[in-house]
């Protein structure tokens, strides 16, 4: 009975755990897109570079969401 | 539509609705299309197995053997690196072997890449340090080729960045080199200076600082390339492997494969580039 309650609460977190981390990587990388589309209306020459930045700049901020996705994969799999 | 792509939509959708109709109810799993280890099968599975068993094979799809009887080795992991090793000093064959002024195809591309790195460098790191792109180029190319190559379905064909070691065993190679140039370029005084930056007792939080980089760049690679992996599973498990997912393999390897190899090695460079100012 315990390890069951352990196993489901493990799930349970699992999700909350997802749901909450993929919050701020979402915010985070919709306002670098939107800074980047503002960027590049304004000097449509520098495409190139801004969206090179903006990739890398959206990946760095995603990283919460992979911390996240490894947490949550900790607990399904290992708890 | 061509009558051809209408003849072909038909007999799926009739594919579609046999098997519907077979595995309702029914402890059978009519299974047409690419297995999990991308075969081409038409089988009738009796125990399908569950998707947590089928996540937990991707999650953990060890199989150490050991050499000579002493040294363990993850066998899965390392036969493909081998692979892109040699797929890889192939292609260094190939353009070495012929260099000439008027250059053949294959070096007109390769100069390419080399020129876009070399000018990246030389834009953030500064143009008097360019020896540092063959590293850079070879981290790139390393994990391009290693997030590519899980796109070939071949049985036991896997991505080896899909395992926690490589990326680890990149993001510590990644620190000692940081950590070596900024040593080469400040000098020993300097550097260690900078460990007490604020104030001399903030030194542990910033040798964590430091750990957390190494860890943070490997864990990056690593959850973008099995989550890719893993959405790919429960998708073809939801659509019960008939159709294979191609759009997503194809974002997931190609896009977040080439995207995640350029973003490791901008973060190396702009690590270096940090320590050595």
């Amino acid at each position: 009975m315990g390890s069951e309650i352990i196993r489901a609460a493990a799930l349970l977190g699992a999700g909350i755990c997802m749901g909450f981390g993929a919050i701020g990587p979402g915010v985070g990388e919709g306002f670098a897109a939107g800074k980047a589309c503002e960027g590049i209306a304004r000097s449509p020459e520098n495409a190139g570079l801004l969206t090179r930045t903006m990739l890398v700049g959206q990946a760095v901020s995603e990283s919460t969401g992979i911390y996240s996705l490894v947490i949550a994969l900790l607990l399904i799999f290992a708890v | 539509m061509k009558p051809k792509t209408k003849k072909f939509l038909r007999i799926f959708l009739i594919i579609l609705v046999v098997e519907a109709i077979i595995s309702i109810g029914l402890k059978y799993q009519l299974r047409i299309g690419f297995n999990e280890q991308g075969k081409f099968v038409i089988q009738n599975v009796k125990t399908p197995k569950t998707i947590q068993e089928q996540i937990h094979e991707e999650f953990q799809s060890d199989k150490i053997i050991k050499i000579a009887g002493r040294f363990p080795i993850n066998w899965n992991v390392v036969r493909v690196i081998l692979v892109v090793d040699l797929l890889l000093i192939l292609l260094a064959v190939l353009v070495r072997r012929k260099i000439r002024l008027v250059p053949s195809k294959l070096q007109i591309i390769s100069e390419q890449f080399y020129s876009f790195f070399r000018e990246l460098v030389s834009e953030t790191i500064g143009e008097e340090k360019v020896y540092f792109t063959p590293y850079v180029f070879t981290i790139f190319i390393f994990i391009l080729t290693c997030n590519l190559i899980g796109l070939i379905p071949i049985p036991g064909n896997m991505e080896p960045t899909r395992n926690l070691n490589v990326p680890l065993g990149m993001g510590i190679m990644a620190l000692i080199t940081v950590h070596y140039s900024a040593l080469r370029a400040k000098g020993i005084k300097a550097y260690l200076k900078d460990y007490a930056e604020p104030l001399f007792f903030m030194a542990p939080l910033n040798i964590i600082g430091e750990l957390a980089k190494g860890i943070s760049i490997s864990f990056r690679l690593f959850g973008n390339i099995l989550g890719g992996a893993i959405i790919i599973l429960v998708i073809s498990n939801l659509t019960r492997f008939i159709l294979f997912p191609i759009g997503l393999s194809l974002f997931f390897g190609l896009f977040i494969g080439t995207v995640q190899a350029f973003v490791f090695t901008m973060l190396v460079l702009s690590y270096t580039a940090v320590a050595i100012k």
